[in-house]
């Protein structure tokens, strides 16, 4: 999954706080959240997200892709993932 | 002993950086005795002994070199003085014009030139960030009503409504911008800067430049949280590279000497020039704190010693601004109310 290099550069701790060292700005997410971005750093593809949620948290397929997408699409509105 | 008088002692709502360049220089592991340098007996510098060791007041530079340098004089033949680190825009012009006459009575300083001190005014930025390949807000400069409104209509609303120096005010409409307008021309005069508001992160960086082009280290922030008056009160350090790489274009196209802060808004991978100070900010320690001293470095470049130039501090280190309080004797008081000093 092509996310940019943003994602790279920011440092997520293991409680799920994140920090963005370009423009100061923080966040917090959940366990879910974190495993995703975990996983986007690594330059895991949908499928595999997909796979690791619903093994991980025990959801649906659909509901683990769900969660992917509305995920990703905050995301990119916080302006953290490009493209995707 | 290197002794040392810092000005800009005024830790109150709206802090000159005296206290924060006093915190740098104390943790600089040179052997100092600092003193404050006032402009009112109830400045709170004056009353923090473990800064400054003494404290005077001093004449404003509205009177004149002579006065002024005469009350530097008198501290040197009575107490020593080899450093004179100043931190207020006011004090500038003087000591700038004063600064070899200074150095022949044995007191160093490490200032701009007369020529970038100037670049401070708001309508020099536009010049300024031309030459550094930086943006700035699309700017009317104004001196009447009318022009104030046209300046509104052609940009649209909200702007920023701002002293050629000092002082900015965002205005939502016509009667805003003419209250803001009216208050900034009865306290500063003409002319008056209207600019555009741009959507961005507000971030800052102070900085230490060697006069030749290069700096001895630049640290850049981003206001988490500001006062009713628009001073930080908490910020994170940041490492954007293109308001970096931008300041220190700034640096050496201008090949600015001493002290400086440089305010920009960072909009996605634009940078837009807001504010250049002559000085070191009031947030200054954050420096000192995330080991680029830069207050100390000041001291160092002042008197002719060797310089750190390294500034590799780490991204996320918070600054936090509190207020707290001291008991002081009315012997204090009393002693720089009537003799000028204590």
């Amino acid at each position: 999954m092509k996310t940019g290099g943003k994602l790279m550069k920011l440092a997520i701790s293991d409680e799920g706080f994140i920090f963005d060292p370009e423009t100061g700005n923080s966040y917090t997410t959940n366990p879910t959240g974190l495993l995703i971005l975990r996983m986007l750093k690594e330059g895991k593809g949908e499928e595999e997200i997909v796979k690791a949620l619903t093994e991980e948290f025990g959801a649906e397929e659909e509901e683990a892709r769900r969660d992917l997408y509305d995920f990703l699409e905050q995301l990119r509105a916080y302006g953290l993932v490009e493209g995707v | 002993m290197i002794r040392v008088a810092v000005s800009g002692i005024n830790a109150v709502d709206n802090p000159g950086p005296g206290v924060g360049i006093a915190k740098g220089i104390r943790e600089s592991g040179l052997e100092v005795e600092i003193y404050g340098l006032a402009y009112d007996s109830m400045d709170p510098g004056i009353y923090m002994k473990w800064l400054f060791s003494r404290s005077f007041i001093m004449p404003y530079p509205s009177e004149g070199e002579e006065v002024f340098l005469q009350r530097l004089l008198y501290i040197k033949h009575n107490y020593g003085l080899d450093v004179l680190v100043s931190a207020l825009d006011a004090e500038l012009p003087l000591l700038i014009k004063a600064a070899d006459r200074l150095q022949t009575y044995g007191i160093r300083t490490f200032l701009p030139t007369y020529e970038q001190f100037k670049l401070r005014a708001k309508d020099r930025l536009p010049e300024v960030a031309e030459r550094i390949g930086v943006k700035v807000p699309e700017t009317r400069v104004v001196s009447s009503y009318e022009e104030l409104v046209k300046a509104t209509n052609d940009l649209g609303f909200p702007v920023m409504v701002k002293g050629i120096f000092y002082k900015a005010k965002k205005a939502y409409n016509v009667g805003e911008a003419t209250a803001h307008f009216n208050e900034i021309v009865s306290e500063w005069g003409y002319p008056v800067i209207v600019q555009k508001v741009v959507q961005g992160e507000e971030m800052n960086v102070v900085g230490l430049g060697d006069g030749e082009g290069g700096h001895y280290g630049l640290v850049a922030i981003k206001k988490l949280w500001i006062t009713s008056l628009g001073k930080i009160w908490t910020g994170v350090t940041v490492h954007n590279e293109n308001l970096l790489k931008a300041t220190e274009r700034f640096v050496g196209e201008f090949k600015w000497r001493g002290g400086f802060e440089f305010e920009c808004i960072v909009s996605g991978e634009d940078i837009y020039l807001i504010e250049i100070n002559p000085r070191f900010p009031a947030w200054v320690y954050f420096s000192a704190g995330v080991g680029v001293n830069l207050p100390a470095r000041l001291l160092k470049a002042a008197l002719g010693l060797d310089v750190e130039r390294d500034w590799d501090y780490e991204a996320g280190k918070l600054y936090v601004r509190y207020t707290d309080d001291l008991v002081a004797d009315m012997a204090m008081f009393q002693s720089i109310v009537l003799k000028g000093e204590v």
